[in-house]
């Protein structure tokens, strides 16, 4: 028929499995089509259809809590990220490349802000500024909660999933590539900047954009942390859900719902050129 | 000995990895303008040896001298040499002519200079039309050129060669054999090579090193290495040989484990248990009694018959020993397996090795 191999399965059987693949399809994605189309609904009730209307899009924006608070979350995203993604590098190579003391149990918990609940790490970390911030404070300085505390967070958690991501293209990466780029007189900065950092750039950019889109997703570690006139799009969207769904909300959720999906198939997208890259250079 | 300074002068090298001796106490000179190879089975400590004048690895202990200059301890950007790794580490992110230009760059070699630089070097190589591809774009053959041309561009003093040959299939290996023999007349230089095939270093070289287990067995022209081996070791490694157990009875005999008395020239020591090696090809099967009174001779019989077309191998039980002789250019079928024989070789074609 096909070519392909007889898997044994009759006709019927294929497709009632093929059904239910759209019955599962279709659980996933309804919900978000819904919530897209409702979003571009000219009426103020949510479930009733009145129009095709970009009116709560203007609305959201014009809200100034709204704007304030997309404004929040894109500086702690890109703060969070930029940190994070050098921080995490780093980390990265440290563990790949040297033997250091307490090397084992660094490498061991490094990855424990991805599997530890957001809750307790929300918990934890609050706990952690009051008590830090009653130490500070009695030098002299007052600090409290606000959208410093919030970057702060991100980076915690970010650090880690940089590392991961950079970790796995350090893996593949060829150290004699390192050892020629000495033998033609490159200094060992040089050799940093000329052959490693442009053969593990796929995986931080990976990392970084993995990053950006956990900060500008998350809600109970920015909640906790965050103070008053910091409170990202998320927070914001979380604690309006109490007042009822709005069209608003829609319209919001849509952005952030855009945003959120350019940044994954971007990261895909990276991370497919390392996987050809790797195949590259296997070749040699 | 000539005044002039040794390319390469490695002064009781050490290099240790923990425990484990890699390189053991090693003295080498390797002459300017010197075809040089580094021969012996994987682990014997060559490529350290190697890694070690690029500055890749460090000596535990010893100095090692380029050109008269100490550099045991200097980073590998500041030799005057370069290598060309054994899978190339050619830059996959970077072209032919960024691969090339690397080096210079890394110098600041810059506009005309650099320009002209690679376009010679990639015209020695006859890379043409190549500049612009990536190395996975590449065949093996190619690739090793860009590895020869990205070294030979900075005008090393010393050309460091690990296995260069070793990926490639081999018809291209002979072909490359040829091409770095004219490539090293070309420039002139000092090519330090390191290669586990004991063929290639005897086709290639000017003079070979022998390594074992981290030791430096014996340097010699690939005829003193493959004639007047130095120890069993020597012998077995490099070609074909029988190893005929003995001992020492005077400086010009020895005493062979079935009690055979044979000439051999050595210095050692009379009642020294040795080896007396005996190239195959060196060795003629005459019927018994017809053997001449020259040289040396043993009584066998056949046991075996391996015929190569170019040559045919016998087999020849010498009482408990076994004798293989290689026989180029025979007519017809003298022996036949049971025949009784007489292995007969000139005084000189066999060497007494120590153990």
């Amino acid at each position: 028929m096909t070519g392909t191999v007889e898997t044994g399965l009759g006709q019927r059987t294929r497709r009632l499995l093929a059904a239910w693949a759209w019955v599962v399809f279709a659980f996933l994605y309804v919900p978000i089509v819904v919530l897209v189309v409702f979003s571009f609904n000219a009426s103020a009730r949510v479930n009733i259809w009145g129009g095709f209307s970009l009116a709560w899009y203007g609305e959201a924006l014009s809200n100034e809590v709204i704007t304030s608070a997309i404004r929040v979350s894109l500086i702690v995203a890109a703060v969070s990220t930029a940190v994070s993604v050098v921080l995490g590098t780093a980390v990265a190579l440290a563990l790949d490349r040297y033997r250091f003391k307490g090397r084992r149990a660094l490498d061991g918990t490094i990855y424990l802000p991805i599997v530890i609940p957001d809750i307790t790490m929300a918990v934890m970390l609050l706990v952690f500024f009051a008590e830090a911030f009653k130490f500070i404070d009695s030098f002299g300085p007052r600090f409290t909660l606000g959208i410093s505390t919030v970057a702060l967070s991100h980076i915690a958690f970010n650090i880690s999933f940089v590392c991961v991501v950079v970790r796995a293209r350090l893996d593949q990466f060829d150290r004699t590539l390192e050892e020629a780029a000495r033998d033609l007189y490159a200094t060992g900065w040089q050799t940093f900047r000329r052959v490693t950092l442009p053969l593990i750039m796929p995986g931080i950019a990976a990392g970084g954009l993995l990053a950006l889109t956990l900060s500008l997703d998350d809600v109970v570690i920015s909640a906790f942390v965050a103070g008053p006139g910091s409170t990202t799009l998320p927070v914001y969207v979380f604690s309006s859900i109490r007042r009822g769904v709005t069209p608003e909300l829609n319209a919001i959720s849509t952005l952030m719902l855009t945003a959120s999906i350019t940044l994954v198939l971007g990261a895909l997208a990276l991370q497919r050129r390392r996987a050809s890259a790797s195949q590259q250079t296997q070749v040699l | 000995m000539t005044e002039a300074v040794a390319a390469v002068e490695i002064d009781g090298v050490t290099k240790r990895f923990g425990d484990v001796v890699a390189v053991d106490n090693v003295d080498l000179a390797i002459d300017d303008g010197e075809f040089f190879a580094l021969l012996g089975p994987s682990g014997c400590g060559k490529t350290t040896t190697l890694r070690m004048i690029a500055g890749l690895d460090l000596p535990t202990t010893g100095s090692l001298r380029i050109f008269g200059e100490e550099v045991g301890m200097a980073p590998p950007d500041r030799r005057p040499v370069n290598t060309v790794f054994q899978a190339y580490a050619l830059f996959p992110h970077m072209s032919v002519r960024q691969n090339i230009e690397f080096g210079l760059r890394m110098r600041r070699v810059k506009g005309p200079e650099l320009s002209q630089r690679v376009a010679e070097a990639i015209a020695m190589v006859r890379l043409a039309g190549m500049e612009d591809r990536r190395p996975d774009q590449l065949s093996g053959g190619q690739q090793q050129r860009v590895a020869l041309a990205r070294a030979l561009v900075n005008q090393p003093k010393v050309l460091l060669l690990d296995e260069p040959l070793g990926a490639l299939d081999l018809k291209l290996r002979q072909e490359m054999q040829q091409e770095l023999k004219a490539l090293q007349r070309t420039v002139g230089i000092t090519f330090v090579f390191v290669t586990h095939d004991q063929e290639e270093a005897l086709a290639m070289s000017e003079r070979i090193g022998v390594m074992s287990e981290g030791r430096l067995l014996q340097v010699g022209t690939p005829r003193e290495i493959y004639e007047t081996p130095a120890s069993r070791f020597v012998a077995d490694f490099i070609g074909r040989t029988n190893l005929l157990e003995a001992s020492v009875e005077s400086a010009g005999a020895v005493r062979l484990a079935n009690g055979a008395r044979i000439e051999a020239e050595t210095s050692m020591a009379a009642g020294s248990e040795v080896a007396v090696s005996l190239r195959p090809e060196r060795a003629r099967l005459q019927p018994r009694g017809a053997a001449s009174a020259e040289g040396s001779s043993l009584d066998g019989d056949v046991r075996d018959i391996t015929y190569l077309g170019h040559a045919v191998v016998y087999e020849v039980a010498v009482g408990p020993m076994s004798v293989e002789v290689r026989s180029e250019g025979e007519v017809g079928q003298p022996f036949a397996v049971g025949d009784e024989v007489t292995v007969n070789w000139d005084r000189g074609a066999a060497a007494v090795v120590a153990d």
